[in-house]
Order: structure tokens, then sequence, then C-alpha cells
């Protein structure tokens, strides 16, 4: 075999089976323990299926294990897979956008860790993982994607830490864990947990007479209730508590010239690291109570953030961080988003023509209700209220500035948000502007960022000359 | 002209209105004949009234449609469309009563294609698409020696600007 081409680690094959266990145990237990007297045709038949697909599932991993390589070759990295169909892919290391690198607890019993390499495009094959290797594995991988060079053969750990100088930005405490655990409301888990529990058991057990027995003896005896509240309170707030340092605890956020790292979780360790340039724009977003707390959480978009909650976490910011101190390392680490604070509404008339567009969904309304339930009809008032009361907060929060290369708008009434992005980062723009939007004197605007899925910023009632002025600014005429 | 810019000039091809409607009719023929067969069945096979009531919605809906999209847009917007490219940019413009404005920088520009129905054959026509990495536009109806031309001089512009741009991230 080449030297180059290496294999993942064997525990590759120990997580692989884990995680097949965990998957087919529910199986295991209601065909082998829950029907074990039963000679149903089925159950024997799905007891010949579980084991052949156990025995296939097995083999199938032992030669995943064998034939899945992979090879840092030059500037790129080549992947081998497959076992009848064979399939290589490469990518070019400067296509790589930006890395996550995730441990779990099984990971960490063998000293273990895992990496995804994330490129822009789109499709199946826009992530490259090494789901177990070893931690000098990775570090190899990430040095060769550094340097863009043939891998060094050999590196001690000692090298790797020398061979940049990174700044620490944040490290959370103890009081920040405080202060996220009563922010993200962590503390509420407890009751979705307990009724859970509550229903698992009443499942088996005759739970529910007592349980009433229960609540009526409570009911009398006042005082136990109060008692039992303030230890269901203190549980919840430590649960709360814990779940939230698993999740937000050690989180550091640092940088070099290079690149920006965000590493987190105790238990389930985290790291993400994205090149600077590679960041597409920057969001800022606050819910409510966090305007109220004055803490703020800013997300870097990069082209392969993936739209679904997980990715989006990993690649922000703490979230729960003091407004004007997630500004300041934002500046430092990213000296090009400016977050400018005063932003402007566009003119009250654009309010006018938002209110005189066409109440689309309060007419389908009228027509179901119409035809289905005539005594409701009242509902579409309700339907028709809330529609205005949404166009008025929609213009109210809505705010758009321009300066320089940057562009930046927000919007959103309960949860707010500022999104910042420069010319080169924006993929295409377009105008439009309708007949009555001419009457007014506005068009809209549209322009997008990559991202996963992509970024679409849609600004209903830029006035025409900032209109045209965009365009041209885009356009680089200006 | 309403906003200040430099709008695009160059026209696509007067036979397009001939194809989208030669294809608009068929479309809208195809679709008026499966809901026709629907109404046929619903009165033979007594189904629920409301389907009835719904298909007769859409069979009127689709004959309005059908008026609009066979004898007025297509003269609008081939009337409207607009198109210009240069070695940094696709602009792009449609529409009157409302207009639309796209511009693609060409150094986003990831592939340039031509396309061809049977209709738009008849007349040596083709669809231009530029895909960038954000999505994909189509410039219709250009004549074949100018579609070959454009698909060369995009995919050339795209080239040279992509080159450039990753020298100047690095």
């Amino acid at each position: 075999m080449n030297e180059g081409i290496k294999r993942y680690h064997p525990a590759f094959i120990v997580v692989e089976l884990l995680s097949f266990f965990k998957g087919s145990i529910g199986f295991f237990l209601f065909l082998f323990v829950l029907k074990a007297a039963s000679t149903a045709t089925w159950v024997l038949w799905g007891r010949y299926i579980f084991v052949i697909a156990c025995v296939i599932t097995i083999l199938s991993i032992l030669l995943k294990w064998f034939y899945h390589r992979y090879e840092i070759a030059g500037d790129s990295i080549v992947v081998y897979e497959g076992i009848f169909v064979k399939r290589q892919r490469t990518v070019a290391i400067d296509r790589i956008h930006n890395q996550v690198s995730n441990t779990t607890f099984v990971h960490r019993w063998f000293g273990l860790t895992s990496l995804s390499l994330e490129t822009g495009t789109i499709g199946d094959n826009a992530t490259f993982t090494f789901p177990v290797i070893t931690e000098g594995e990775k570090q190899r991988i990430l040095l060769s994607l550094e340097s863009g060079k043939e891998p060094i053969a050999a590196v001690n750990d000692g090298e790797i830490e020398n061979r940049s100088k990174r700044t620490v930005h944040f490290r959370s405490t103890k009081k920040d864990i405080v202060k996220a655990s009563f922010t993200s409301f962590s503390f509420l888990a407890i009751f979705p947990i307990l009724t859970a529990i509550y229903f698992n058991l009443a499942e088996f057990f005759q739970i529910e007479e007592s349980a009433e027995n229960a609540l009526d003896y409570l009911l009398i005896h006042w005082w136990m209730l109060i008692v039992l509240f303030v230890l269901a309170l203190v549980l919840s707030v430590g649960i709360g508590f814990i779940k939230t340092s698993m999740k937000y605890g050690n989180y550091v956020i640092s940088n070099d010239t290079e690149r920006i790292y965000i590493e987190k979780g105790i238990g389930n360790f985290t790291s993400f690291s994205i090149q600077k340039h590679k960041v597409q724009a920057v969001i800022v977003e606050q819910t409510i109570l966090k305007r109220i707390l004055g803490l703020a959480s800013i997300k870097l978009l990069s082209a392969s953030t993936s739209g679904d909650e997980d990715s989006q976490e990993t690649s922000s910011l703490y979230p729960f961080m003091p407004k004007h101190e997630a500004y300041q390392i934002l500046h430092t680490m990213l000296p090009h988003y400016h977050i400018e604070e005063n932003m402007n509404r566009f003119p009250l008339k654009v309010l006018w023509l938002k209110l005189l567009q066409p109440y689309y969904v309060t007419i389908l309304a009228i027509i179901g209700l119409v035809i289905f339930k005539r005594e409701w009809l009242w509902a579409a008032i309700i339907v028709f209220g809330l529609s205005i009361l949404s166009r008025i907060l929609d213009y109210w929060f809505t705010s758009y500035i321009r300066h320089g290369k940057t562009v930046q708008i927000r919007k959103g009434g309960f949860t707010n948000e500022t999104f910042v992005t420069h010319r080169e980062r924006i993929q295409q723009i377009t105008v439009k502007h309708s007949w009555l939007q001419r009457k007014f004197g506005v068009a809209t605007l549209t322009f997008t960022n990559k991202a996963k899925p992509l970024h679409e910023s849609e600004l209903y009632g830029v006035s025409k000359e900032e209109a045209g002025t965009f365009f041209n600014w885009y356009q680089k005429v200006l | 002209m309403y906003l200040a810019i430099e709008e695009p000039t160059e026209t696509i091809s007067n036979d397009a209105v001939k194809v989208w409607r030669i294809s608009n009719t068929i479309g809208h023929s195809i679709a008026i004949l499966i809901l026709a067969i629907l109404v046929v069945c619903e009165e033979n096979f007594g189904w629920y009234v409301w389907i009835g009531l719904v298909l007769y919605i859409l069979l009127g809906l689709t004959f309005v449609s059908s008026i609009y999209s066979i004898f007025i847009e297509p003269t609008y917007l081939q009337k409207t469309w607009r198109y210009s490219i240069d070695n940094q940019f696709v602009q792009m413009k449609r529409g009157k009563w409302s207009e639309q404005h796209t511009l693609i920088p060409m150094e986003k520009v990831e592939y340039v294609r031509t396309e061809q129905g049977p209709i738009m054959r008849r007349y040596g026509l083709y669809n231009i698409e530029i895909g960038t990495t954000a999505s994909n536009h189509i410039i219709p109806a250009i004549p074949r020696d100018e579609a070959k031309r454009l698909k060369a001089q995009i995919a050339v512009f795209a080239k040279i600007q992509d080159q450039e741009s990753a020298k100047g991230e690095k």
C-alpha cells in the first residue's frame, strides 16, 4: 500500500458498532425479549431478518473500514471509498471553507476525534468527513490545510502548539454559564423530562390512581406542596445548569492572523474554525429577553453553514455575551465588519404603501369562511387586524444602511436580526419596482449571499434614488 | 427612466413571441384537457360535490390564464426583455408594469450553457442559461450564432474573473 494513503483509526469499527447497537437495541428487545414466547410467523421471520441484517451490517462496517482510505496529496485531499462501487473524491485544499471537529464521549474513551471539512459547493459531496481519527492525525490534516503544502511526516505535539500565535478573546466562566442557563430558559427543561418519566411509568404501573390519591393528600397538607414545589425548582435549576454547562462550558473564542476558532462543550467537545476571508456575512441576533439584558449572539455566516440549528450554533460566537463585548471581539477579529448601531427607518410613506398592498390572506380567509363556516365570519376581522399589525411591526423594525463597502440591514420584531455583509460577498442583486411602488418613488432590493441554503435579503421600500445608487455601487460605477 | 442606472440594451429575437405562443398553447391545451376529463369523470362517477366545484374553478382559472399567456404575455415579455454582457457583469431587465433588474458579477458565474426545445429548433433559437453559486438565470430566445458567441464570451469572461478574484483573496 502506498505510504501516503491512510485508513481511519481501527476504533472506527467500535464507534460504528456502538452506534449500530444503539439504533437496533429497540428491535432486539422487541423481538427477543418482549415477544420471547411468541411463535407467530412474523416474529420468527422478523428474528431471521434481524439476525441477517446484523451480520450484513457488521460485515459492511468491517469492509468499510478496510476500504475507506484517504490521502493528502500536494494541495488536495483524496478520499477513496466504496466496497463494490469504488468512488474517489478529490478536493483542492483552498476550496475548503471551514472545518468542524466533534469529540463525543465514545471518541474520548479512545483518545480520538472526528473532523469534517466543508466546501462551499451544494450537494451530497460537499462535506469531507473523517469520522474517527487520532488527535495527531487531525492536527496533521489541519496543518496541511493551513500551509497548503505537503504535510510534515511526523509532528510532535510541542510543534503544533508553537505553530501559530493564537489570541484568546473569550473564555466562559462559571458566571457566564449561570447567566446563560437563565437566559436560555434551560431550567424549564425539567418539565418535558418529568412528563416523559411520568408517562413511561404510567404505561407499566397503575400510577394514575395513586397519583390522584397523592394529589388529594397534598391538597390537604398544602405545606408539603410548597416543599415539593421548592424542591422541584431547585432540581430544575440544577438540571438546567448542568445542561447549559455541558453545551456552553469551556467556550473559547480565539483567532490568529488567518483564522477564527470557536471551541466549546464539556463531554461532547466541538471545535469550529473558519478562514477569515471566507466569512460571508455576520449576523447579530437578539431576542426580546436578550435585548432587555443587553446580550447579543453573533453568528458568522460561511458558505457551508447549513440552515439547521446545530451548525448555526457551532458557528456563533458565545450567544450570551454582553453586546458591547461581543462587538469588541468581532471588531478585533474581523476589523472589516463594523456594525453601525444607529440605523434609520424608511420614510413613513413606505408604511402607507405597505398597508395599501392587497390583503390576500384576509381575502382567502373570507372566502374560506363563507363557503365552510359562515357563522365564524367574524374571525376574518381578527386575521385582518393581525395582518395590519404585522405590516406595521415589519415597517417599524426594518432599517437599512450602506457605508463604504458594507451593507447592513436589520429586521424582525420579537427576534431582531442585524445582517452585515460586504460588496464582494454579495452573489447577485435584483432591483424590482411595480406600478404602485413607482407612485411612491420606491423599489424592492434583493441580494443573495452564499450559505446553505442561500441567504436572501429582501428590502421592500428602498427609495428609488438609493436603489439606483445601490445598483451602481454594486456595478462599481461609483 | 425610473432608476438612475445604465440600462441594458440588447433585445431578444422577435420569434420568441411565436415560440412562447405555441408552447403556451400546447401547455394550456393539455391542462384544460386533463381538467375536462376529470369533470366528465366527476359527473359520471358521482364524486363529492366540492370536487366538481374545485374543478370548475380550476377550469375557469386555467382559461383566464391561457388568454393572458397566449395573447398578452409573449408580446409583453419579448418587448421588455433586455440584457447586456460585458467583461464584468451580466445584466438583465424585464417587465414594464413591474420592472425587474438583475445584476450578476462575472466572477460568480459557475457555468453557462445553451438549450433548445423542439419548437425553438424550428425557429433556430436558443436559451442561454447562466448558473451562479446562488441560482441560475435564463436569457431566452437568442438566435443560434449569437447564442454560441455569447456562450463562449461568458465562459471566457467568467474564467478570467475567477482567476483574478482567486488572486485577490490570498
